[in-house]
Order: structure tokens, then sequence, then C-alpha cells
């Protein structure tokens, strides 16, 4: 083999360190350092530096970062919207705001009383934790018993199985 | 179009689920990844708060830029190559100033603990807060390319290939940058024992 | 102005109010629809009140593409008419109070149901539905009566049979 050290080609010596040669390639490259000081030495050096680093362990991630992670990304999509609604109202003179500001809470009212919208369920305590694989069984159920009673209407059985 | 096949990384594929509105697929990815980023850039930045910060950053750059995502690379080389340019900016933001201030102020975002849960006796502990303190050192005495190229090669076993798409240069560049790195890191590093 | 922008905000807040309350949120998306809560909690159910890490902690111990079809799964169920949805819980309730046994006839019986040609499923159902009603001696005299036994296939009588005796209401 080609002297790493000889060649300027200290790739090998660092694959010998990272244990990224094969085990022929490996007991190749122990041949010649046995017989090579300079690369002896380099990959010694560089071995120490494997260990050196090996030792330096980051700290653990925080346990709230997922939380504080989706919680950005909530407001990021609700800041939006409000950053450009207020640009856009920004300049609006007060007699044209206040009767399209009633209006606005009107809508809102109706809409209240009309939408029924998505209430996030709270989440199960800590022990209610179901498989993935009970709830595929529930599924087939229902889907099961879903078709059978379909099957008995005018209209052929909904082609989206669950 | 003359089309290679191209085999999808788990990753990608899972990017893609993002990408249609699946919220658990990014889920997925961010428990899978989530350390990885954070420990490279700590590694990078070296003051937790930051890399915490930075590392949400990345995410949210993921997750915001889903409906355009397109894997052309592995999902990995994209996620670090978005690490990689918010910690160097930051870095470079920062400055040099900092940097020394950092390495002056010996306790500073240094957790009481960074290995496992041994007990050690106060002389290992001086004796490791020492050694780590040169590890940090000699890291952050790297040119900002060549500290990413370490720590991606060391920390998350990466190929030369994949480092070369996440800092944006030939594969022989990140060659040359990984041998220049651990010639100085040889040069600062190999006289200590080994623990 | 400070007036100004005041006046800009509580504007905004009442258009986009009504616009975030469904939710854009990643967790949101999650979240299933609101369903009424008369019947017991089914493993559904308590899946969706799971949070989104302990659902997607325990899909990932399934192969990618199982785990995927479940989700597809549970979203459309999520996305079902609320009444309709209801109404399926309330006979999966019922039909799970049964015995393990009676169940698995159950199910077995359904899969063969749902293997039979299109045009045969509502005859079949029909009379499924029909048997169930009579007592129970008439219900056995029509079961064993030539005529059932002329309009039906020796598989389909086999379903009508576990069905009407089995399948609650």
């Amino acid at each position: 083999m080609n002297c790493p050290t000889a060649s300027h080609n200290p790739e090998l010596l660092v694959a010998l360190a990272a244990g990224e040669l094969s085990l022929d390639r490996a007991q190749e490259m122990e041949r010649h350092l046995a017989e090579c000081p300079p690369c002896r030495i380099a990959a010694a050096e560089q071995a120490a530096v494997w260990r050196a680093l090996d030792a330096w362990d980051a700290p653990p991630v925080s346990v709230d970062f997922n939380r504080r992670l989706y919680s950005r990304i909530d407001q990021g999509a609700g800041l939006s919207w409000l950053q450009r609604l207020a640009h856009a109202f920004r300049s609006m003179p007060l007699r044209q705001a206040l009767p399209l500001s009633a209006t606005a809470c009107l809508l809102l009212m109706a809409g209240l009383i009309a939408y029924n919208p998505i209430h996030p369920v709270p989440a199960a305590p800590n022990g209610n934790i179901v498989r993935a694989n009970q709830v595929e069984r529930t599924l087939d159920d229902i889907e099961l018993l879903r078709q059978f009673n379909s099957a008995g209407s005018a209209e052929s059985a909904h082609p989206d199985a669950m | 179009m003359g089309a290679v096949a191209i085999t999808l990384d788990y990753d990608a594929e899972l990017m893609l689920r993002v990408k249609e509105g699946d919220g658990g697929s990014f889920a997925i990815l961010l428990e899978k990844h989530r350390a990885s980023v954070v420990h490279f850039v700590y590694r990078l930045v070296q003051e937790q708060a930051i890399a915490e910060e930075l590392s949400q950053e990345v995410f949210l750059r993921v997750y915001r830029s889903r409906s355009g995502y397109e894997p052309t690379a592995k999902f990995k080389t994209w996620l670090f190559r978005i690490a990689t340019h918010l910690a160097l900016n930051w870095l470079r933001d920062e400055k040099h100033e900092r940097s020394q201030e950092r390495l002056d102020d010996v306790t500073a975002d240094l957790p009481a603990r960074q290995v496992s849960d041994r007990r050690p006796s106060v002389e290992q502990e001086l004796v490791y807060e020492v050694r780590l303190e040169e590890i940090r050192r000699a890291i952050a005495g790297l040119p900002e390319k060549q500290r990413a190229a370490v720590l991606m090669h060391k920390y998350e076993e990466m190929e030369y290939t994949q480092i070369a798409k996440v800092l944006g240069c030939s594969e022989s560049a990140v060659k040359s940058l990984l041998f220049r790195a651990y010639e100085t890191l040889r040069a600062r590093l190999a006289h200590m024992e080994p623990s | 102005m400070p007036c100004d922008f005041a006046r800009s905000a509580i504007l905004s807040i009442c258009f986009v109010f009504p616009i975030l309350t469904p939710s854009l949120s990643l967790v949101a998306q999650q979240e299933p629809r609101e369903s009424v809560q008369a019947t017991p909690e089914n493993a559904i159910d308590r899946w969706n009140r799971m949070s989104p890490e302990e659902r997607e902690r325990e899909l990932a111990k399934l192969p990618p593409a199982r785990a995927k079809l479940i989700r597809q799964r549970i979203r459309r169920y999520n996305q079902m008419h609320p009444e309709e949805q209801q109404a399926l819980r309330q006979r999966y309730q019922t039909f799970s109070q049964l015995p393990p046994a009676k169940q698995q006839v159950i199910r077995e019986r359904l899969r063969e149901f749902r293997q039979l040609p299109p045009a045969r499923q509502p005859v079949v159902h029909r009379e499924v539905q029909q048997l169930r009603r009579l007592p129970e001696p008439q219900r056995q005299a029509r079961l064993n009566s030539d005529d059932f036994r002329g309009r039906f296939s020796p598989a389909e009588q086999n379903i009508i049979r576990d069905l009407s005796t089995y399948l609650p209401d």
C-alpha cells in the first residue's frame, strides 16, 4: 500500500481511527503501521483525537422542546393572519371601521351559534395508552358492521372503506 | 424525461406525507432527528440554550416549507443543511468576541455532567472538566466549515458525499476540510491522556 | 398611531377569531370531530384522546405501510358525520359486549358477507333482518325450508343463519 504519510493522504489514517475500513483493509493498514513509524505516530494521534471527541457528550435535549416547538408552529400560523389583517385595517377611517366591526361581530356571533367548532379533546391520562393493533381491530369490526348495514340501503356501500 | 429510479429514504417518504398534511409524520421525524440536530448545533455553537433555539428554528423551517418539499436529496442531508446554515449564520453574527467570552468562562453553559451517570471523585471531575474544555476550545478554534465537517463526520457518521451536499461543496473539498481539521486537532488533542 | 393600531387589532381579532377557531394548528388537525359521547369509549375514542406523540410512538412500532393505513382509516372515521359515527359506535358497543366466541362468529360471517357479489348483498341483508324479527321457532322453520335453501347458496345460508342468530341490533 501507499504510505499515507509519505503520500500526504491521511484519509486511510482517519478511516482507521473511525473504524470505517473493512477488515482486510484495516489489517493491511496495521501491517503498514508496524513498519512505518511516521504513520504509526499519526495513527496513534488520530486515535487519541477520536477518543477525546468521544468523551464530549452533548447535554440532553430539554423535555419541553417539542411543546415549545409546536407552540411556535401554532403561533406562527396565527400571527401571520393577525399581522396581515392589522396592516390592512391600519389606515381605515373610523366611519368605515365602525359599521364593519359591527357587521363582523354579528357574523362572529352567528358563526359561533351555527358552527360546531372542533373542540380539542383533553389528552388521555398517561396510563391510557391504546396499542395501534387494538385500534386496527376496532376499525376492522366497525367497518364490517358498517358495510353490512350499508348493504341494506338502496345505494351500494360507500366506496371508501375505513 | 430520462428517469433514474430513485429509492426514497424512509424519512423523505415521511416528509412527503407531511407535505400532504399528515402531522403525525412530522412528529415521527421530529422524534427521530431532534437529538441529532440539537447535539450537532450545540457542538457548533457551544451554548445549549442557543442550540435549542436554533434547532427549533430548523424544524420550524422544515415544517413551514413542507408544501414545496421535493426529495432531491436524503432528508437528513436537507435537515443538516438547514441546521448548518442557521448555526454558521449565528456564529458569524456573534463573531469571535462571544466565542472568546464563552471560552474564558469555564462554567458557562456547562451542564453539571455531560457523560453518563457515574459518580466521579472531585479530582476526576476536575480532570474531566479540563479535558472537556480543551476539546471545546480545539473545536471552537477550527474554521467554521472545518468545524461543521468534523462534527458531521465524527458524531453523525456522515459520509463525505453527504457532508459535501450539506456544505454545498465537492467531495474532494470536504476531504480537504476534514483532513486539515484533524491535523489541527491532532496537534491540540493528541497529547491528552486517555480517561 | 396607537389608537389606529388598537382599532385594527380589535377588527383583526373579530375577523380572525372564527377563522382561527377551526384551528390551523398542527395539533388540532389531529383531533376528531366532536361526537355525542352517549356510549362508552371504544379503542378509537381512547386513541383520539392520546397525545400526538403517544399515537406516533405506537404507530412507529408497526411497519410503515400498515401505520399509514391505520392513520388514513382513523382520519376517515373521525371525519364521518357525527350521527353516522354515533350510530356505528352504538352498534359496535353492543357487538363488543357479546362473548368473544360469538364476536368471532359474527366477524367471520361479516367477512364472508363482504365477499358476496354486490347484487347478492342486499338480498342476504334483507333475509337476515327479516329472520331476526321472527320468533325462534318460526326462524328455524324458515331456515330449514326448501324455499330458503332454493333461494340461497350454501355459503349464503351459513351467513344468514349465523348473523340472524348472533348479530345484535
